[in-house]
């Protein structure tokens, strides 16, 4: 209809720039325009005495308006107006016709595959020979990047991986010394690298290359279910609970219900039914298992497939965690003797992962130390030297008044937290919290409550406990696997011995579990928050020892409990060079990025280290690689690598200030050919469409590719000859003109004025 | 004839004198069962309360202290006193009364250490020794204290093989944390107990040389301490009485603050 109407295709009025060809200049157009409208208005005015009531006014003006315009438009067509455009010119330029060969495109739909669509389109409907009567085309496949071929019989869809950005990239390289016009890229839009890049975009818009985008396959599976994402820690102490955040896009299966099992090599770690919600919608589940023995962990996270299912291999995700086999130290320090301070101790000795060291005060000038590691080990109380104190991953503040610590000890206590990156954790007590004076101390500003600037909050009687939403989904809280039953079981906990008046948790912090007071009402009883690198918390009774006394000994909740804060304490304190990677499992990737942060014995950034990582891979694969410093994060130091072959790598960084070992750390990441392009198999059309866009291009239907070899044409890239077209002969024109008369007729009869 | 009745006279008076003599140096010690005034502070609510167990008596038990129970021995006088010292020797915050626990209910275990006196004389029924045996494997704590003797000692562990018929009774070695949590008890000797002035002896029965024995768990803790061949209890509640020998009732006092000391960090 455009076109009829137009004369011409939409590309020549999107691409063309409108001209007038007539020798008369322009003013002269707007001039005669200007008069013909005002000697028009003379009439039209005198019209005003002849006409009856209805024809004044507005009436009358719009008339006027009629005529103006059906005058104006004549005026314009004598100026001869035209659009110029730029066309490539026949046979001189190179037309690249871009074919995903990923195995994406083997996906088998409505009873053909997405390359017989394509070769379909390209053969069948004669796309390429219409091209190549225009001109001459050259032809590349691409996965992960181009490649020329020079027959479609080389197009074999057997690529582990699309990365459209790298391969146009690759084109447009090659295209720099060729009259290449136009890209005709033929994909489903599936990119595994994230999109593509800005910088290639940027060199296409530079060399005016349009990439034509072609679409095939489908946009939405019917039936269908993908896992998309799975975060999960990357490290893990022995024996911890770790929880994997499942997202799970599914389509065909609202309401249904499936099963998230997590798997190692040989075993079934965890295992949860959901329940699906919108189709397409990307919900999210959080599954817990435990980590088990120390040592490298490949978790398989699937959804069972289920009846019906289009692609079942989407179902599957693995996800790297290295169950680590350090100890972290906690000390504990606690002001008087208490049952908390036994049942605390009896808890952890049953955790063969974290190493709890105690400081009792006995007497006003005696202390009782509990797993040190020598004799003269905290021989003087507490520490007072920053190697002694940062040794710890983990602190515990008993009921200890403020006062009993020196200022240095204070302010090495808050370094603890803020640079060392160390967790603390506050109990109530006698002598705890605002009894303590701690809500006037310099360790205010770490807690994660604003304290009652009181005396007299802690109080020994009875108080209930109920787990807050945050809580539900907290990894310290969870006593049992299944959020409902865990939600019961605290529910059944006995009551606590006593409370603490806590106060109100600042921004940012949150509050896992409230306690309740009969007719006092709800306390935050455990509550966390991020300080600086740390982390910091309280809990707000001493009274948690009823869990164990007031069960039975199978009963594990009180140990559990015990244990789950102590690992939220350590586990994320890091060691004075943590080396890291933001991808541990390559998806049909080799790009690696290494990263290390290193600290010197004060935890202050070292910038003058010299940091190498030796890397052991698959098949012999042994390279040492060194890190250089970023220059935007002191301390920080980085390196890319590439992983040329797929299985697992081992990183051991080592980082040192002359001959002086800072420290050292060990990464495990994979690489896994053969995955990426099971996910994310629908056409991705908006990938398609923005890239087109972008260049210049245009995005077409595999089947609907008629108007493809005309379209190309209008391109500024290869070599090009400008060409004008006519516009004075479009029958737009003409019906323009028709319907403005007979509209001024019809009205002029209707109102009178004839 | 006037001489006998001379001799019968004199023997009826020195026997009087004796048994008044008697009655009076016994009575001086023996008030520990009277009523006494509750401290003004007597509900203040603490962390630690000394918590003493009421049990069965042996059938073949008999006397005075059979017929108010065993359990009552020294009560309540050595508890107060002895609390009083706790008080003033530790940072424990300690109630001023004792609270008496038994093995029917379930409140004994609000109170994860237990004092029993004279456990010669207990008789555990199996449900109270399952019990026992719960509260001690929750993490629990038993002094048991003032009992000497082959014969005592039988009737003990036969009630204590019904808690743990799997778990030997052994002797505390001196390293051991109990005896330095707080003070160092490497220098132990027996604590007699007042039968001492009438004896003249320190050991009752053939219960001559005093044993510090425990029970441990499996993780190497002790669950029973049991303080045989001594009376620990009547040093605490004789404490105060200008007779009794300070050096015994120190070290009582230093063992029972060790042992709730051992148990608040074990």
């Amino acid at each position: 209809m455009f076109e009829f109407l137009f004369n011409y295709s939409r590309t020549v009025f999107s691409k063309g720039s409108f001209v007038l060809l007539g020798a008369w200049p322009v003013w002269a157009l707007v001039a005669c325009i200007l008069l013909g409208a005002a000697a028009l208005a003379v009439p039209v005015w005198r019209m005003r005495d002849r006409a009856s009531g209805r024809a004044r006014g507005v009436r009358l003006g719009l008339l006027w308006l009629m005529q103006s315009m059906l005058l104006a438009i004549v005026l314009l067509m004598l100026w001869q107006p035209a659009m110029s455009v730029a066309t490539l010119k026949p046979q001189q330029n190179i037309v690249a016709v871009v074919v995903d060969d990923s195995r994406s495109m083997a996906l088998n739909e409505d009873g053909k595959t997405r390359k017989e669509k394509a070769l379909e389109a390209l053969n069948n409907k004669g796309l390429l020979e219409k091209l190549g009567k225009k001109f001459q085309v050259r032809m590349y496949r691409f996965s992960s990047g181009a490649e020329r071929m020079e027959k479609l019989d080389q197009w074999k869809v057997e690529g582990n991986a699309t990365h459209i950005g790298e391969s146009l990239a690759q084109v447009a390289a090659e295209s720099s010394t060729l009259p290449i016009g136009a890209v005709v890229l033929f994909s489903d839009g599936a990119d595994n690298a994230g999109g593509v890049d800005l910088e290639t975009i940027n060199l296409l818009k530079r060399q005016r290359i349009p990439v034509h985008t072609v679409g095939v396959g489908r946009e939405r599976f019917d039936k269908d279910v993908e896992v998309t994402d799975v975060q999960t820690a990357a490290r893990a102490l022995a024996d911890s609970r770790v929880s994997a955040v499942v997202t799970v896009k599914q389509r065909g299966y609202r309401s249904a219900k499936g099963r998230i099992t997590i798997k190692t090599d040989n075993a079934t770690l965890a295992s949860q039914e959901m329940t699906f919600q919108a189709d397409g919608t990307l919900q999210t589940e959080t599954v817990v298992f435990n980590a088990g023995n120390a040592g490298l962990r490949n978790l398989h996270v699937s959804v069972e497939p289920l009846q019906g299912e289009e692609n079942a291999s989407n179902n599957t995700v693995t996800r790297l965690v290295t169950v680590e086999n350090r100890k972290p130290r906690i000390l504990y320090i606690e002001g008087e003797p208490k049952w908390e301070f036994k049942f605390i101790r009896r808890a952890m000795d049953e955790d063969r992962t974290i190493e709890l060291t105690t400081i009792l005060r006995t007497t006003q000038n005696k202390i009782y130390r509990q797993g040190i590691e020598n004799p003269k080990e905290l021989e003087e109380g507490f520490p007072a030297k920053v190697d002694e104190l940062f040794q710890f991953q983990g602190i515990i503040i008993g009921g200890v008044e403020a006062a009993y610590f020196t200022t240095t000890q204070m302010e090495l206590l808050k370094q603890f937290v803020d640079r060392r990156g160390g967790g603390v954790l506050f109990l109530a007590g006698r002598s705890g919290l605002s009894d303590g004076g701690w809500n006037r101390s310099a360790m205010a500003e770490v807690l994660p409550l604003n304290l009652p600037d009181k005396k007299g909050t802690f109080h020994r009687d009875p108080a209930t406990v109920e787990l807050t939403p945050a809580g539900q989904e907290s990894l310290i809280c969870r006593l049992e696997e299944n959020p409902e039953k865990n939600a019961e079981r605290w529910k059944k906990l006995p009551y606590l011995a006593d409370y603490q008046e806590s106060g109100t948790p600042k921004p940012g912090a949150v509050v896992l579990v409230d306690s309740i007071v009969s007719g006092k009402g709800k306390y935050p009883l455990l509550v966390t928050q991020n300080y600086g690198r740390g982390r910091a918390g309280v809990m707000a009774t001493q009274g948690t020892w009823r869990w164990q006394m007031l069960q039975p000994l199978a009963d594990k909740s009180h140990e559990m409990f015990w244990q789950q804060l102590m690992r939220w304490l350590v586990q994320n304190t890091p060691g004075r060079v943590v080396a890291s990677t933001p991808k541990p499992v390559l998806d049909d990737d080799s790009r690696v990025t290494l990263r290390a942060e290193v600290r010197d014995r004060n935890y202050l950034p070292m910038t003058d280290a010299k940091v190498t990582a030796n890397i052991i891979g698959p098949q012999g694969v042994a390279e040492q690689v060194e890190l250089r410093p970023d220059p935007l994060t002191p301390g920080t130091f980085v390196s890319e690598w590439r992983a040329e072959k797929a299985g697992a790598y081992l990183a051991e960084v080592l980082a040192k200030r002359g001959e002086e070992e800072a420290g050292r750390d060990v990464i495990n990441f994979r690489r896994e050919d053969g995955v990426a392009e099971n996910f994310g198999a629908e056409q991705n059309r908006e990938l398609l469409e923005k890239l087109a866009a972008e260049t210049g291009g245009k995005y077409y239907k595999v089947d609907d590719l008629a108007k493809l070899p005309e379209e190309i044409s209008y391109s500024e890239a290869g070599i090009t000859v400008r060409e004008t077209k006519d516009l004075w002969n479009m029958p737009v024109v003409f019906l323009t003109l028709l319907l403005l008369k007979a509209g001024e007729w019809l009205l002029r009869r209707r109102w009178g004025v004839v | 004839m006037r001489f006998r009745n001379f001799i019968v006279a004199l023997v009826a008076w020195i026997t009087l004198m004796s048994a008044g003599y008697a009655f009076q140096r016994r009575m001086a010690f023996d008030d520990d069962e009277g009523p006494l005034t509750l401290p003004s502070d007597a509900k203040e609510k603490t962390e630690y309360t000394f918590a003493r167990l009421r049990y069965p008596n042996f059938r073949g038990g008999s006397g005075l202290w059979a017929a108010r129970g065993n359990w009552t021995v020294d009560f309540p006088k050595a508890d107060r006193q002895f609390v009083q010292g706790v008080r003033r020797l530790s940072r424990i915050h300690t109630r001023s009364v004792e609270q008496v626990v038994d093995l029917e209910s379930d409140d004994i275990f609000n109170y994860p250490w237990v004092y029993v006196v004279e456990p010669g004389h207990w008789d555990l029924p199996d449900s109270q020794a399952r019990k026992l045996r719960e509260y001690l494997l929750r993490g629990g704590f038993l002094m048991t204290d003032d009992f000497h003797g082959t014969f005592e000692w039988e009737i003990f562990t036969a009630s204590m093989s019904r808690v743990f018929p799997d778990r030997q009774i052994v002797d505390i070695e001196n390293k051991d944390a109990i005896f330095h949590v707080l003070y160092d008890l490497d220098e132990r000797f027996q604590v007699p107990g007042i039968i001492m002035f009438y004896t003249g002896r320190t050991y009752e029965y053939d219960g001559v040389e005093p044993k510090w024995r425990a029970i441990y768990d499996d993780n190497g803790r002790i669950m029973v301490a049991i303080c045989h061949n001594m009376d620990l209890g009547d040093a605490w509640e004789w404490a105060d009485h200008p007779r009794y020998p300070e050096r015994y009732a120190s070290l009582a006092y230093r063992i029972g603050i060790n042992y709730i000391i051992y148990a608040m960090t074990h």
